[in-house]
């Protein structure tokens, strides 16, 4: 597969070859693939004893087990599926933030790129939504998304998928919360959804995105992207802030209301570890100037499945 | 509060530096483009209460700093009172120092005396707080106005050294004030500095009045008093009075009395050693002390007979005031004291020589002479003590020579004049229109007998004053049947019942001038008949009248003590101790002049405890611009301190609390990074 993108390194991803993405709850596929899915298969990891009903398959009984109990049982396996993988971009305008360095939206380009590069190799379906405001898109069923590229496999569609990711740009309110919603009706069947956004929305109004999503059954993961000045707030003179959301600008002393900003990002990231510890979002909480290479890498070992016995 | 540099004053408003580094610190600030506005929002909200306080008093902790910076670099002054009063730009500065013998009480510890504490620190605080382009120095013996060069230099000035003269405090002020009005001197500060010695500061005196008039109309004039005013607890002060020499069974001896005062707290020693030393022989006696302090009468010392005339001294051991533990005495023989009765009648004029020439004391030699009107001419002025003129009175030569009699110190009793002694035809007004001495004779009165008595004179002091013990002349019992009119400006020292005066006394220089309105015979009053009153009062004239014809006298010092003779020479004290010319007289001691001995001491006023209330003092400087600062000789901080350390510190506290005012949140610092690395939190 050749790629041309700059924000895919390949080094990154032959670093990465060796891992894979799991679904952490059971996928519902369109073909065979390497998660777990709800429905019970022919594949050859065993998955438990069920006693006979008329209308199954004769051809799989145990007959080992009729004769050891006169019993008629069906010997049901794992269902191995495929994935369907919704990469949600939040491309408000605060992700394009950067303080001499890479912006948030970069990052998360980096990140989401290599996962559906990542998903795509192992036969995933790959989709991108692109959150914007409220306003955007083009028609009523569009509304909140600037990009909606619903998953699909296959090298071609992974190419559109990184061309969209690569031209995505960041402006305007955050409409993430609608979207998410949008996301938990619109996207039929379980999937893996992944949101990358720096979350600078009520943390409540996540909470019951995050719940919906969990409603519909879907694996949610969440990268937090934030950027180090963002946490800090060191600077040493009055400044002009622009709200690259739209807002008004902001005079402000910061060594005057440090303080208080760092009081009020502590109140918040506190609010954030609640929501994810009760929606039970597989949550990462990322500063940008880490290398993202160690961040996936962390990401995909944490999802590998412990092995069965 | 006063500055040694207030000019530094003018960067105080330096004060709005933080402020203004605040208004243009917000106006160079950065753009920025932000995402997080969630957080600045919320910070902008909390911050408007206690942050914006501790902000606030950070600005102010800054601007205090600065403040006190600007404080410290001015020099600021404190002193109590100084504090108050503020050392504003000055023109001149006058120096009015008391350097009478009372201003030597020393404090044993420091051994400085008043008038050298008081020095010290007046040069102190002028040195420090500036003078402006004059300083002078008022001389307290003779009322001249010196310029100084700096304020040190006061210090090692002859016109600030210590004397046993009186000062005449309202005579000082009168010198300030022609000082000031002579060179219109502007802003003026004048810095008294006395121990308020009652008889110094004459506080009942008439001037006051006139020197607080004066002021009033002098802009711009403050009035610093430097107030010694504590008594020590314990001083001893010695005179001699009535020193007289005579015969004596086995030669000649000196008889005179001692007087010991004693400050009234005075509770240490009762007896005391008094040392006299006459012609290098001395001789101890011991007094036993009062609370008041002790006498010696007629303490007896013999001399050589051959001797005529010398000097003596008794001394006290030293206290707290050396100036006052010796007192110098100068003794001669009497001299044969000499009278002249000028009159046309021989009877009145036999009345006159009658009384006078019986000797009051024993030794005492008389010699009077009546001489008519015509033979004026003859008399012996050099020598003669007492002139009693009856007759009218002149004018032209023989005036000139008797107010030239007078001036030299001797006495003048003028009596009216009558036609004849035989057949007395009463002189007219219009016969009698000379005037001598402001005064002239008017007619002649008989008065009804009520209103011929003495209803009043006055008995504390001169002619008609009380014996020694204490009882009154009897005036009362004087009958008056004529007496003349007297036009006069004297004072009164007996009238009337009808108010008319019986005896005047003229103001003069030196000398005596007595107008006295009756005569002694029979015809006019019975001063004559009953003796008594008569006698004492020509005695009394002829004694003072004489007392210039002695070699030797008694002066208290003073810049004009010499005036009657310029060869006097220093006897005692000698060699280096001696005093410079310039300043003789101004230093008790003995002093010659050919056949004459003058004993110089201070005044036995400054010998007086009696100090001037702080109420009295005040009061006389009523309306005027005037502070009074209470000093104690041991007393050696200065009058001004400067207190830069203090705005010093002010300014290290205000820097150090406005650091930790400053000082970052402990828990936002660890909050901000720590804990923030959360990745795969979930449920699953």
């Amino acid at each position: 597969m050749q790629l041309n993108r700059d924000y895919l390194d390949q080094q990154v991803l032959d670093r990465l070859s060796t891992l894979q993405l799991h679904a952490r709850l059971p996928m519902l596929g369109s073909v065979s693939g390497a998660h777990r899915s709800p429905i019970r298969g022919s594949s050859l990891e065993f998955a438990e004893y069920r006693k006979y009903v008329p209308g199954d398959d004769t051809r799989r009984l145990d007959w080992r087990a009729y004769a050891r109990n006169d019993r008629y049982y069906i010997k049901e396996f794992e269902a191995d599926t495929n994935l369907r993988m919704c990469i949600v971009l939040d491309t408000s305008g605060s992700m394009d933030f950067a303080n001499n360095g890479i912006s948030k939206l970069n990052y998360a380009r980096r990140l989401a790129g290599s996962l559906a590069y990542i998903a795509a190799r192992q036969g995933d379906a790959v989709g991108l939504y692109c959150a914007g405001s409220d306003t955007s898109g083009t028609s009523e069923q569009d509304k909140g998304f600037h990009t909606q590229i619903p998953p699909k496999r296959g090298t071609v569609h992974l190419s559109t998928v990184l061309d969209e990711l690569g031209e995505a740009e960041a402006a305007g309110e955050t409409g993430l919360a609608n979207s998410l919603h949008k996301m938990a009706e619109r996207v039929p069947q379980r999937a893996l959804i992944i949101v990358f956004s720096d979350l600078f929305i009520d943390p409540e109004a996540l909470r019951n995105c995050f719940q919906h999503l969990r409603f519909r059954k879907h694996d949610v993961v969440a990268f937090h992207l934030l950027e180090r000045s963002e946490l800090e707030f060191q600077f040493d003179r009055p400044m002009r802030f622009i709200d690259m959301e739209g807002g008004e600008p902001v005079l402000a002393d910061p060594t005057i209301i440090a303080t208080q900003y760092q009081r009020a990002l502590e109140t918040y990231l506190e609010s954030m570890t609640e929501v994810i510890r009760d929606t039970e979002v597989d949550y990462h909480r990322i500063r940008i100037d880490e290398d993202y290479s160690d961040v996936l890498a962390r990401f995909l070992l944490g999802r590998t499945p412990k092995k069965r016995k | 509060m006063s500055f040694l540099q207030p000019l530094a004053l003018i960067a105080l408003p330096l004060i709005t530096l933080p402020i203004l580094i605040h208004l243009i610190n917000q106006q160079r600030h950065r753009t920025l483009p932000w995402g997080a506005m969630m957080f600045l929002m919320s910070a902008k909200r909390m911050s408007k209460g206690m942050a914006q306080l501790r902000h606030l008093l950070i600005m102010l902790m800054r601007m205090l700093a600065v403040g006190t910076l600007v404080f410290v670099v001015s020099r600021p002054l404190a002193g109590g009172w100084l504090g108050c009063v503020g050392l504003g730009k000055v023109n001149v500065t006058l120096i009015l120092l008391d350097r009478s013998a009372s201003m030597e009480m020393t404090d044993l510890q420091t051994g400085e005396s008043k008038r050298s504490a008081a020095l010290k620190k007046v040069a102190q605080l002028l040195e420090q707080s500036g003078y402006g382009t004059h300083l002078i120095l008022i001389d307290s013996t003779n009322g001249q106005a010196h310029k100084v060069d700096s304020p040190k230099a006061l210090l090692n000035l002859p016109m600030t050294e210590a004397t046993a003269t009186s000062t005449d405090i309202p005579g000082m002020f009168e010198s300030a004030i022609a000082y000031l009005k002579a060179n219109n001197s502007g802003r003026a500060d004048l810095w008294i500095c006395s121990d308020l010695n009652e008889h110094d500061w004459q506080p009942d005196s008439g001037r006051w009045a006139a020197v607080r008039e004066e002021f009033s109309q002098l802009e711009g004039t403050h009035h610093f008093l430097l107030a010694y005013a504590d008594r020590p607890s314990s001083n001893l002060s010695v005179s001699v009075e009535n020193v007289r020499q005579r015969k004596s069974s086995s030669g000649a001896e000196l008889i005179f009395d001692v007087a010991v005062q004693a400050e009234a707290r005075n509770s240490g020693e009762r007896r005391v050693p008094i040392e006299f030393e006459v012609n290098n022989i001395r001789s101890v006696v011991e007094l036993e002390l009062e609370t008041w302090g002790a006498s010696l009468q007629g303490h007896r010392i013999p001399i050589d007979a051959r001797l005529s005339s010398g000097w003596g001294s008794v001394r006290l051991p030293g206290d707290v005031n050396p100036l006052d533990n010796r007192f110098f005495f100068v003794f001669s023989e009497p001299p044969v004291r000499s009278a002249v009765i000028v009159s046309d009648d021989a009877r009145i004029g036999e009345a006159f020589r009658r009384a006078l020439a019986i000797p009051a004391e024993a030794g005492l030699q008389h010699r009077i002479d009546v001489i008519p009107v015509a033979r004026v001419g003859e008399i012996d002025w050099e020598n003669t003590g007492l002139l009693i003129w009856q007759a009218p009175l002149s004018q032209g030569n023989i005036a000139e020579q008797i107010e030239s009699f007078v001036n030299t110190g001797r006495s003048v009793l003028f009596f009216p004049p009558i036609q004849s002694s035989s057949n007395p035809r009463l002189v007219k007004d219009s016969d009698s229109s000379e005037h001598l001495f402001g005064s002239r004779w008017g007619g002649w009165q008989t008065p009804e007998q009520e209103l011929s008595k003495i209803t009043w004179w006055r008995g504390d002091a001169d002619l008609l004053a009380n014996v020694d013990s204490g009882n009154a002349l009897p005036l009362n019992e004087l009958r008056t049947y004529r007496y003349c009119n007297l036009e006069t400006p004297g004072t009164t020292l007996a009238r009337y019942g009808d108010d008319n005066p019986m005896l005047t006394r003229m103001a003069t220089d030196r000398g005596g001038v007595y107008f006295c309105s009756t005569l002694p015979t029979a015809q006019f009053s019975s001063l004559e008949r009953d003796g008594v009153v008569f006698y004492v009062m020509l005695h009394r004239a002829l004694a003072e009248g004489c007392r210039s014809l002695a070699v030797t006298s008694q002066r208290d010092a003073g810049a004009s003590v010499f005036a009657d003779r310029d060869q006097w020479e220093v006897v005692e004290p000698a060699a280096e101790d001696a005093p410079t010319l310039s300043q003789r007289g101004l230093h008790a001691g003995v002093y010659r002049d050919d056949k004459y001995w003058a004993a110089v001491n201070r005044s036995r006023a400054e010998d007086s405890t009696k100090v001037t209330p702080i109420a009295t003092v005040d009061e006389l400087f009523d309306g005027l611009s005037y502070r009074r600062i209470d000093v104690a000789v041991g007393d050696t901080s200065a009058l001004a301190s400067e207190i830069w350390r203090t705005f010093l510190v002010a300014m290290g506290l205000a820097l150090i609390v406005e650091a930790v005012l400053s000082l970052p949140s402990k828990r936002a610092e660890q909050k901000s990074l720590g804990d923030f690395t959360i990745a795969g939190r979930s449920g699953n």
